[in-house]
């Protein structure tokens, strides 16, 4: 299991960080592959990403939006209905009041056997009426019918006198009174002829009313009760009944007309909330009807959240598969790249290192080629001087004897020469940036073709400019240069060529070296490829292609430039420039890049 | 012993008075020349048993030499000693009629063998 999520791992995990040998890295095309791959997997990840988030977010909102309304306009439609239904409570009951003082004398009302009479009428035609009560202007209750001797008890100081005075008719909150049990009371004033007023007060049970608000409550999560405009609750009620009987939500504006808001209660929970001021034709009541929905509790809200769940989850699962998918796709493109590029980097690496071992291979061959033939010299004089011993006799006081001796002493000295020249080339491939002389360094080289062109007859000129400086370079590298491109010299001539070598001054801090030969050329539309990796003109097989692209890489590092000139049939001109100081272009090149 | 006659063509001239020394004191007859040009000369007016014939030489290639040999004495065995043959040197020069082909430094005892199955074929 444990392998299976490192294998898993691994294919996410770019080959770049895994194995990247420094020797390669000048040569590939791009240095920095982690950011690559970061900014990739970035762009793929945040162009798929982006759109399907901002298109999930508007829809939801639209989504809830049209939720939200629907459940106002329900809740909205609720409010209204229980409101008339209020109204009609309290208004049928005035008007049964209003309708009794007119119909009736005003001295059977104070009559406490007639208005026993009209109370108990009036319970059989509404119900849930307590009592009955005439109060005069003073304030004094004349007469009383009911459960409780309430005869003669003063209410003028009472806030419902004072309002039911000053309104013609009164509408109480829920209160306790005197008797220890809620009730609300309701009260007319009717003016006598003679223009002292006195008012009837009814004394209504509550239960038939909490009964009527009750039964528009629906499901669980609403809640339909009333408050005072105070805020206290004033029927039965879910959440804010119990201990403060403060509703937990902010006491509403006046409004005539059913309204209703989103907001959230005072826990947090978000809730609708619809409130109707209740008002009768005949006089304003203290209520305020508030019904309350839990947003969560609607079922279609409840529908919609589930959705919403789902919705997320499945938009949490395909961000995943996103993610993992485009971090798959970035680093399976970026692996191939860097690949492709590693492999040619590689190709050019071991062709730099081959081109190396080549030149120096092919110049040890070149060496025991020049051995071998005095050693064949000196195989056969020493063969002849053997010869001598064994075949005559006369070896004794043979003068020729030391002649012989002298060839082979000669013979040896040619081997010796030939193998100080390699050993001297040998050594100087070892420094780096020193001064180095360009005419004695050319004569060392071209010694390694002399034989080469003695046989195919060619003519090597050498022509140093007077007054050409010693430059400080990479001598090894210059070498390499040099041998490449007297090497495609030689490979582009037959017999008899001119192999023309120019070294000479440009401003002040170059030095110029033009190889010239006159070999079969270049054709022109292939010019401008010679320097690419890659190509060559050359049989398969017979040339990497690498020659001149290793040359190019070599001069560039030695902040040198090459061009070509050519001409088919005519011959091929190199041209090199390269700085009198190399270590001078590096430091420069440091400050300035 | 009646065939005896050699020709060296090389341009060693130091190389070839030493082989040829050695070959005298081995009883066989040689001439000698620097160059392929006077070598096909002295085969048009003399007859050797045996032609030994360098590949590098000034004027020509030794194959051309080879070449120029058997077309004027098609029955002449020419036996290559190089210090530079390649195996494609020796392909080319066995394909166009070389008896033998040998590499510098030379085993004197190689020719001599080389000599005597001469000898012995053309008794």
């Amino acid at each position: 299991m444990k392998q299976k999520f490192h294998s898993f791992f691994f294919i996410l995990w770019p080959r770049f960080f895994r194995e990247l040998s420094e020797h390669i890295i000048p040569y590939l095309t791009f240095n920095n592959y982690p950011r690559i791959w970061v900014r990739g997997i970035l762009i793929l990840v945040s162009t798929s990403l982006i759109p399907l988030f901002v298109m999930t977010g508007i829809y939801y909102q639209l989504i809830e939006k049209s939720i939200d309304n629907a459940l106002i306009l329900r809740t909205e439609r609720v409010a209204s209905n229980t409101r008339r239904a209020v109204s009609f409570f309290f208004e049928e009951r005035l008007a049964a009041l209003k309708f009794m003082v007119n119909d009736r004398d005003y001295k059977d009302l104070i009559n406490p056997t007639q208005l026993s009479e009209i109370l108990k009428n009036l319970k059989l035609g509404f119900g849930g009426l307590t009592d009955l009560s005439v109060i005069d202007y003073n304030g004094t209750q004349l007469t009383y019918a009911g459960p409780y001797n309430l005869e003669g008890k003063d209410y003028s100081q009472q806030n419902w006198f004072l309002e039911c005075q000053k309104r013609n008719a009164y509408v109480s909150e829920v209160f306790s009174g005197y008797r220890g049990v809620p009730h609300i009371v309701v009260a007319v004033k009717h003016t006598r002829p003679d223009g002292n007023f006195f008012i009837i007060r009814a004394t209504l049970e509550t239960e038939r009313l909490f009964n009527a608000v009750t039964s528009y409550k629906s499901g669980t999560y609403a809640d339909i009760f009333m408050i005072n405009h105070d805020g206290v609750v004033q029927s039965p009620s879910k959440y804010y009944e119990k201990k403060t009987r403060r509703i937990s939500i902010e006491v509403p504006e006046y409004s005539s007309r059913t309204k209703a808001l989103l907001t959230k209660d005072r826990k947090g929970i978000p809730v609708i909330v619809s409130y109707a001021f209740i008002n009768t034709s005949i006089t304003p009541t203290p209520f305020i009807l508030i019904v309350v929905k839990e947003k969560e509790g609607v079922s279609v809200m409840k529908i919609w959240l589930g959705l919403k769940t789902n919705f997320n989850l499945f938009l949490a699962i395909s961000a995943m598969v996103i993610v993992l998918i485009m971090s798959l796709t970035a680093t399976s493109l970026i692996n191939k790249i860097y690949f492709a590029d590693r492999s040619k980097a590689e190709a050019m690496l071991s062709a730099e290192q081959k081109g190396q071992l080549a030149s120096i291979g092919q110049l040890a061959a070149g060496v025991a080629h020049e051995i071998n033939n005095p050693l064949a010299l000196i195989n056969e004089t020493a063969g002849y001087i053997k010869d001598l011993f064994v075949i005559k006799s006369q070896y004794q006081d043979d003068p020729e004897l030391i002649e012989q001796i002298d060839v082979i002493l000669d013979a040896v000295e040619r081997c010796g020469a030939i193998t100080r020249q390699l050993l001297g080339f040998a050594r100087q491939l070892d420094v780096e940036s020193r001064s180095l002389n360009l005419k004695v360094m050319m004569t060392n080289l071209l010694s390694f073709f002399q034989k080469e062109a003695e046989y195919r007859n060619i003519s090597i000129l050498l022509d140093v400019e007077d007054g050409t400086p010693s430059i400080e370079t990479d001598r090894k590298k210059l070498q390499q240069i040099l041998l490449n491109l007297i090497n495609n010299a030689f490979q582009a001539m037959d017999k008899d060529g001119n192999l023309s070598i120019k070294i000479g001054i440009v401003g002040t801090d170059m030095v110029r070296i033009s190889i010239e030969d006159s070999g079969c050329g270049i054709e022109e539309h292939h010019l401008n490829k010679i320097f690419d990796p890659f190509f060559t003109t050359k049989q398969e097989g017979k040339g990497t292609g690498l020659g001149l692209s290793i040359t190019f890489g070599l001069v560039k590092k030695l902040h040198g430039n090459i061009s070509v000139n050519s001409k088919v049939g005519e011959g091929t001109t190199f041209v090199i420039t390269l700085p009198i100081n190399f270590k001078k272009e590096e430091k420069h090149e440091n400050s300035t890049g | 012993m009646k065939h005896n006659t050699i020709l060296i063509v090389d341009d060693e001239q130091k190389y070839v008075e030493m082989l040829a020394r050695r070959l005298e004191l081995r009883g066989l007859k040689c001439s000698y020349c620097f160059n392929g040009n006077d070598g096909i000369r002295m085969i048009t007016d003399n007859y050797y048993n045996l032609v030994i014939l360098d590949l590098r030489l000034p004027d020509l290639y030794g194959t051309e030499v080879l070449i120029e040999m058997r077309k004027i004495r098609p029955d002449i065995k020419i036996l290559i000693l190089t210090g530079h043959g390649s195996d494609k040197d020796r392909e080319d020069c066995m394909a166009s009629g070389a008896f033998s082909f040998m590499r510098k430094p030379l085993d004197i005892e190689q020719l001599m063998t080389i000599m005597t199955q001469i000898n012995e074929v053309e008794e």
